[in-house]
């Protein structure tokens, strides 16, 4: 009793309530998005988004639901949305391909989770936590995998029945080659320059920044990385110069 | 002796344009595409009409029988308008059988063309034998035949009616509400009970649009007086099991995904304009409005009016209407040609 007159929260949420001023900034967030107004046109809750959505059969989610608390800016349901049930959505894009309106409930979602990820929220943080191997190879490399990493031994969340599905991969890619199949021994090695020019994307884009938020050892980590190869471009670049120095004077 | 007024299209709102042009003794000639005069409900097969609940075949044939027995009207079938020139009081045609006539003034009654069920494919129609779309179940009901399923004739069980096929749909470009069919789907779920009364029935809807005194009419009484179920849900896909059509929504209202198995679902198919408006914009030289029906000239000064002096407009041509409203139209729409005549008495 005491704590719903300190602030007006969702009633029908079990989280405690939350400023208004965080509401509206992460509100204003979603809505500032570019994307936004060509996700969402208005909604004629005809629910065929949830009966499309893969999601919706197993979990408390309805993308119509997400499109509906958006439209009517209801702030304190966004809020509450953004604290498990945006991180449902298996970002599929049915809901997108069929709405009769012409909305994108798994584009919205996905610039909910962008600002779940901006304002450092808990169920970001959960949510990436299992990924962290992964971005570490991504942002430090720009790429994450090679064709004969995907296999079951690497993906146990796969399940015990890929089994039935495992095939000699490694043979099969021989026989039909495919156009990646020279990643196999470089997929982490990329050229040095490659590298530095994806870093400038990384801390242009804001990428650096929403890792800051979500997981700062990681952060640490990775920046370290960048400064590592960096360093290794400026020695280099003083070779190339050493190099033309002798040959041109 | 004055020119003919030239209708164009023998549908409701062309037959009641005719009928009041004859009666005040102006001559007629009709031209019409198919080879029988009643439009839509009449082409169609529709059973009762909303609101009289008379049959088509005897309110619309009344209208037909009126006109073709009128020595003043000329109905030219299996026929269509090739070119059209002149101005007010002096119009030529050319027809598609070859022959040539003079007309003072010209009515379009052209109407509108189904919603074509196969453009939205995931409700199964063209797929699954037991999709059918309400002109089909208007259909078993005029013919006498009764409702039953198409792949074994057996009687259903479970009918599902689905709302707003073919309207209400920017996947489809088809953006509009055609009016009549929330009324006419909840006329046939009555008329499903009567003739099968342990068969359940089910519609899909999204808004219910029985407007004016249709609400207490269908909308309440289908439930009251004949348990039609209403969800609001618009259905996202109908599948088969092998056995069943399995439609698949969202009860929006409880907000839990549903998978529902039927025997028979019924797609309440929309007004689309007429697939010829494109041809019949160009030939008689009128805009066509931003969905592709005929443009009105003005809304409230002069009535029937299209971009084209001369040249009017009435009935679902112009958009989704209600047989009895094609019938007004078509009534100011012989007036407004009656006026053309008087005002161009002698032009050459
Ligand atoms: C399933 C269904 C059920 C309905 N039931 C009802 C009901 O119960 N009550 C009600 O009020 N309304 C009902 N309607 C609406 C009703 O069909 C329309 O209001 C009515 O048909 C409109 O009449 P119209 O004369 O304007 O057009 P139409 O009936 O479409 O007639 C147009 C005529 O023009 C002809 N034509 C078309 N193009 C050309 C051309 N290029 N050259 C020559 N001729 C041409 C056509 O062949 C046709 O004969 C229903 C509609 C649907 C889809
Ligand atoms: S994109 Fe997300 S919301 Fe849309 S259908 Fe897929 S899982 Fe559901
Ligand atoms: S499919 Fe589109 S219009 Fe329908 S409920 Fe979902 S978002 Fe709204
Ligand atoms: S009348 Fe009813 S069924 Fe028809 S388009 Fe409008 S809302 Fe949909």
């Amino acid at each position: 009793m005491n704590q719903a007159s300190a602030a007006i929260g969702d009633p029908l949420s079990e989280s405690p309530a939350v400023a208004r001023e965080e509401l509206e900034a992460v509100f204003a967030d979603i809505q500032s998005h570019p994307l936004y107004d060509h996700e969402l046109n208005g909604c004629l809750n005809c629910g065929i988004c949830t009966a499309t959505c893969p999601s919706a059969h197993y979990y408390d989610y309805s993308p119509r639901e997400i499109v509906q608390l958006l439209w009517t800016e209801n702030l304190e349901g966004i809020h509450d949305a953004m604290q498990e049930k945006i991180w449902a959505c298996a970002q599929c894009y049915t809901c997108a391909a069929r709405c009769p309106f012409g909305n994108s409930p798994g584009g919205l979602v996905m610039i909910m989770r962008e600002a779940a990820i901006k304002h450092g929220m808990e169920s970001a943080k959960e949510v990436l936590r299992p990924f962290s191997r992964v971005m570490l190879k991504v942002i430090s490399t720009g790429n994450q995998l090679a064709p004969n990493m995907i296999n079951a031994e690497h993906f146990p969340d796969w399940g015990p029945h890929i089994s039935k599905v495992d095939a000699p991969l490694t043979v099969l890619r021989k026989a039909i080659p495919m156009p990646t199949l020279h990643t196999l021994e470089t997929a982490w090695e990329v050229n040095l320059k490659t590298s530095l020019e994806l870093y400038v994307i990384w801390e242009e884009s804001g990428v650096l920044d929403q890792l800051e938020t979500m997981d700062e050892n990681l952060f640490d980590v990775i920046t370290d990385i960048m400064e590592e190869k960096r360093d290794d471009y400026d020695d280099w670049l003083e070779d190339q110069e050493d190099e033309d120095g002798d040959d041109d004077d | 002796m004055s020119k003919p007024v030239l209708i164009v299209g023998g549908g409701p709102a062309g037959l009641s344009a005719a009928h009041a042009l004859a009666s005040v003794g102006q001559s007629v000639v009709m031209v019409e595409k198919e080879d029988r005069l009643g439009g839509a409900p009449i082409l169609s097969g529709y059973a009762k009409l909303i609101p009289s609940g008379e049959w088509a075949r005897d309110a619309i044939g009344s209208m037909v029988a009126r006109v073709e027995q009128n020595a003043l009207v000329e109905a030219r079938l299996n026929c269509q308008v090739n070119e059209f020139s002149g101005a007010p009081g002096k119009f030529q045609a050319q027809l598609s059988d070859g022959s040539k006539i003079e007309a003072g003034a010209t009515i379009l009654t052209t109407g509108f063309t189904h919603f074509d069920s196969i453009n939205k494919p995931e409700w199964g129609f063209g797929t699954y034998d037991d999709v059918v779309t309400t002109t089909q179940v208007e259909q078993m009901i005029s013919t006498g035949g009764g409702v039953r399923c198409p792949s074994d004739g057996r009687k259903p069980e479970r009918v599902a009616i689905l709302l707003c096929v073919g309207s209400r749909d920017r996947q489809i470009g088809r953006e509009w509400c055609s009016k009549v069919c929330c009324t006419v789907s909840a006329n046939l779920a009555m008329e499903i009970r009567e003739e099968l009364p342990d068969c359940h029935v089910y519609i899909y809807y999204m808004d219910i649009r029985t407007y004016g005194l249709y609400e207490d009419l269908y909308y309440w009484k289908s439930q009251e007086e004949f348990r039609v179920k209403y969800i609001k849900a618009r259905i996202a896909e109908v599948t088969s099991d092998g056995q069943r059509l399995i439609v698949k929504g969202e009860d929006t209202l409880v907000k839990r995904p549903i998978t529902i198995p039927f025997d028979m679902v019924v797609h309440a198919i929309g007004m689309d304009p007429n697939v010829d408006n494109m041809k019949l914009g160009a030939i008689f030289d009128v805009d066509l409005e931003s969905h592709g029906h005929i443009g009105r000239g003005s809304n409230y000064s002069a009535l029937a009016t299209t971009s084209r002096a001369g040249v009017f407009v009435a009935g679902a041509a112009t958009g989704p209407e209600t047989i009895d409203d094609s019938i007004s139209q078509g009534q100011a729409a012989a007036m407004a040609a009656l006026a053309t005549l008087n005002q161009n008495i002698g032009a050459a």
